[in-house]
């Protein structure tokens, strides 16, 4: 948690640490070697990318069956189920999954789950004032998780994050249909991604974010369209958002 | 909710006569008898029909989409949905009734029964005929029947795509019909994805009639279980038996299609009309050449560990997109039984079926049959408007394939099936039109396989191969199709175990391995009786000639045949053991009564 500092004039709590930061704190620290055995190689990597260690799920869209294993199971943990009293996990009802499969016709399935993007485009576009205290937006990255979380209480329900999220990245946020308020936002539950534990195919693994990997915070339909190409030597999906 | 666990206690109900949607409450005692699935469509099938002799392709005869408990849970392989309807296909040799036909059932994979639960509904129900093509959109509660017209004759293909594109959202689960059901051929089938159907016994036909292109179904509920913590336990069992299972594993790598080879191998594949058991050149259209030169992804059914399907590409004269196969039944009845082994070929003849909404086993069968009789000299070129329908050749394949969802030219007698061909063409054709009680065989060849014979004969649908083999089996299928599980996944014993105290948990009602083939006799004793009921005796129970007469003559089991009298007495013990008159095959009240059937009963 040590590159967890808070930077000054950042509300939305995101990138901590920068370059600059990096550079000075190898001063200190005595050279690379040493902040590379502090930190690990991916962390020596993320500090000279100048991006924050993000962790997210991972789709091998080759190894997708489009089962939807992972939303039932996202599902079941991120949405638990009261029983006599007791918090237990719920049945997995898909409709509130934070990962959707996407079918496409040819057969492309299309995971979609938040990309944990370090720079925040739907904090950044929260027009709500950020609070003196904690820095926060009614859209702020957790600093303990570094997930993305929506203060109901503070939000407008003006779905300038979700409008965010489907312009520039994955689309994932969701506007709930009644109030607008942002759904859909990855929890990592915890660190251990149930979605990634039940797969029955492999096809999603928990790894560093890395805005160099291909189809990195790209929307499902683009995604698609790129695949079907590949596999099928086709663009035409039928033209449905 | 309703007071029963583990369902909603409503089945929606849409008369397209009338348009007037309702919401049907089902009694809570069907429900525990008749469980979901191919059960309780049954149920509902008897209950709305309630005289013999009713036309398939009337107003009347009622089209059932259903998933079963299991639908709408997380529950490994659960994605099943069982269209239960009146056989537009089937007729017995002698009944009191002009429209005697048997039940129908086809079970599909997908995601279609599973999205019927989301949105509130334990099934689905369409009575009624449309004035025009149309089309139901289901959104949770809301219900509508829209106008289709501008979708007629639209090909599945292009169809499963334009729904969306019209309904503007992806979420949308849908199954529809293809211009050879608007055109009413009797195995028309029901489709899904663009490549999973409800392929047998003409539930597309039936669908046709009803002048209903397509339903859409979207939703975003899901049934309560009775014991949540006991689901919870039972899931995670469940998905540890499969997800470490083997079995599992081979089945991602091939699917169905693994057996093209292995059952040629073992004589029990369908080849040349049902002559042989044995294909030399099996490994051109097996799994192996397919993971090789044609499949590009493995998919899978909702929450399903298998992925038994396979969608790819063909390059060449017949490339193009595969949405599925070759699976083991359209790789042989398209391929080992027509002497295809040209690979994009039989692939180019799948899809095509497909995408026109045929049944491939029927079709496969058809076809066979006109080359072999072609091949014999008992039908010429004429008689085929100028297709020269030799073994093997993939263009006079094609070319039929079309002719049939057409109805034109010859294609209209086709489509009437291969008992009405055989009929038609006579000359002791009749011997080798391969068909019970007018349903087409499918891909297991019984020559050196009697008790498939058993399953093809005694099933209430006519000649299916997946009713079962022996009295247990058949008993356990039905009741596992009427669960909204797979059965591939069943073929896992360590899935047994899990399975039975899922759902136990779902309804709160135990069930052990008795309680659950006892439920599944009971849902084959109703449709016995309800085919009883049109006229079906034992003589309907008959397989053609061709198994008792024309011995393999090549291949591992060269020489099998099956012996007549063996066969009768077979079925003579069948009978009794079912607690059925040997002479008649009517169920007998003594067992009706311990299924529970005795009222059901008084009406026949």
């Amino acid at each position: 948690m040590e590159r967890e500092k808070k930077e000054p004039g950042k509300p939305d709590g995101g990138t901590t640490l920068t370059r600059r930061e990096f550079l000075r704190d190898m001063g200190v620290a005595g050279g690379a070697v040493v902040l590379a055995g502090h930190f690990g190689v991916h962390g020596l990597a993320w500090a000279i990318s100048g991006e924050p260690e993000l962790k997210m799920v991972l789709v091998d869209y080759g190894k997708c069956t489009g089962c939807r294993t992972c939303e039932a199971a996202c599902s079941s943990r991120n949405r638990p189920a009261s029983v006599n009293g007791r918090e237990l996990p719920g049945l997995g009802n898909p409709r509130f999954a934070n990962i959707r499969v996407h079918r496409f016709n040819p057969d492309v399935d299309v995971p979609s789950v938040c990309a944990m993007c370090a720079d925040t485009p739907c904090v950044k576009a929260c027009p709500v004032k950020p609070d003196k205290k904690s820095g926060r937006r009614a859209l702020y990255r957790d600093q303990a998780t570094h997930t993305i979380h929506n203060d109901p209480a503070r939000c407008l329900g003006c779905r300038s994050c979700a409008k965010a999220c489907a312009t520039q990245r994955t689309g994932v946020i969701t506007p709930d249909s009644a109030t607008g308020k942002p759904e859909r936002m990855c929890t990592l539950c915890g660190g251990d991604p149930q979605c990634v534990r039940r797969c029955p195919f492999g096809a999603l693994s928990y790894v560093e974010v890395r805005r160099d990997r291909k189809f990195y915070g790209q929307r499902a339909e683009k995604i698609a369209a790129e695949l079907a190409k590949t596999w099928y030597g086709t663009v035409d999906l039928g033209g449905v958002k | 909710m309703s007071g029963t666990p583990g369902y909603y206690g409503q089945i929606l109900d849409i008369n397209l006569s009338t348009g007037k949607i309702t919401k049907m409450a089902v009694p809570a005692e069907d429900l525990e008898k008749f469980v979901g699935g191919q059960g309780l469509g049954m149920k509902i099938l008897w209950d709305r029909l309630k005289k013999p002799g009713v036309d398939a392709l009337s107003p009347e005869n009622p089209l059932i989409f259903m998933p079963g408990p299991f639908s709408g849970l997380p529950v490994p392989s659960s994605s099943r949905t069982c269209v239960v309807t009146k056989s537009s296909i089937t007729s017995p040799i002698e009944s009191d009734y002009h429209h005697a036909s048997t039940v129908s059932y086809s079970n599909m994979g997908g995601f279609f029964g599973p999205e019927i639960r989301f949105a509130g509904y334990d099934g689905i129900v369409i009575t009624g005929k449309a004035k025009e093509l149309s089309y139901v959109v289901i959104d949770d509660a809301k219900v509508e029947i829209r106008d289709g017209k501008k979708f007629k004759g639209m090909r599945t293909d292009a169809f499963d795509k334009a729904i969306l594109a019209e309904l503007g959202d992806r979420r949308f689960k849908t199954v529809y019909i293809g211009p050879a059901a608007e055109n009413l051929v009797p195995y028309a089938s029901i489709l899904h994805t663009a490549g999973r159907a409800a392929g047998r016994g003409g539930t597309g036909c039936v669908m046709g009639s009803k002048n209903l292109k397509a339903i859409a179904v979207k939703g975003s509920g899901q049934p309560g279980v009775a014991d949540h913590q006991g689901f919870l336990a039972a899931l995670e069992k469940a998905r540890g038996a499969l997800y470490k299972s083997a079995f599992a594993k081979s089945w991602a790598e091939q699917g169905t299609a693994r057996a093209i080879v292995g059952n040629s191998n073992a004589g029990t594949e369908t080849v040349r009309n049902y002559r042989e058991g044995t294909f030399a050149e099996a490994d051109k259209i097996g799994g192996d050449a397919a993971r090789r030169d044609v499949w590009v992804k493995d998919i899978a059914c909702y929450c399903c560990p298998l992925g038994c399907k396979k969608s790819g590409l063909t390059k060449g004269k017949y490339g193009g997109i595969v949405h599925d196969g070759p699976e083991y039944e359209t790789g042989v009845m398209l391929g080992s039984n027509l002497l295809i082994s040209d690979m994009p070929g039989l692939l180019k003849a799948i899809t095509t079926i497909d995408d026109l909404g045929l049944d491939q086993i029927s079709t496969g069968n058809v076809i066979g049959f006109l080359m072999e009789a072609y091949d014999r000299g008992l039908i010429n070129r004429g008689f085929l408007d100028g297709i020269d329908l030799t073994w093997g050749n993939v263009d006079a394949t094609l070319a039929m394939i079309e002719k049939i969802a057409a109805k034109e030219g010859v294609g209209a007698l086709a489509a009437e099936g291969v008992r009405a061909l055989s009929w038609h063409i006579g000359k002791g054709s009749e011997k080798f039109a391969i068909q019970v009680k007018g349903l087409e065989l499918a891909a297991h060849n019984i020559q050196a396989n009697q008790p498939r014979g058993l399953s093809y004969v005694t099933a209430s649908r006519g000649a299916c191969h997946m009713s079962g083999d022996n009295i247990a089996m058949q008993n356990r299928r039905a009741m596992m199709d009427s669960t909204g599980m797979c059965f591939f996944p069943t073929f896992e014993p360590a899935l047994e175990e899990p399975m039975l105290a899922l759902l136990s948990a779902i309804t709160g009602r135990k069930y052990d391995k008795a309680e659950f083939e006892k439920t599944g006799e009971r849902i084959f004793n109703l449709e016995k009786l309800f085919n009883y009921r049109e006229g079906f005796r034992r003589a309907d129970d008959q397989l053609p000639d061709r198994f008792f007469e024309d011995a393999f003559s090549i291949g591992p089991k060269k020489g099998a045949v099956l012996d007549r009298n063996k066969f009768d007495s077979m079925l003579t013990q069948y009978y009794t053991d079912r607690g059925w008159d040997p002479e008649t095959t009517q169920p007998g009240s003594a067992k009706l009564k311990e299924l529970g059937l005795e009222a059901i009963s008084r009406a026949i």
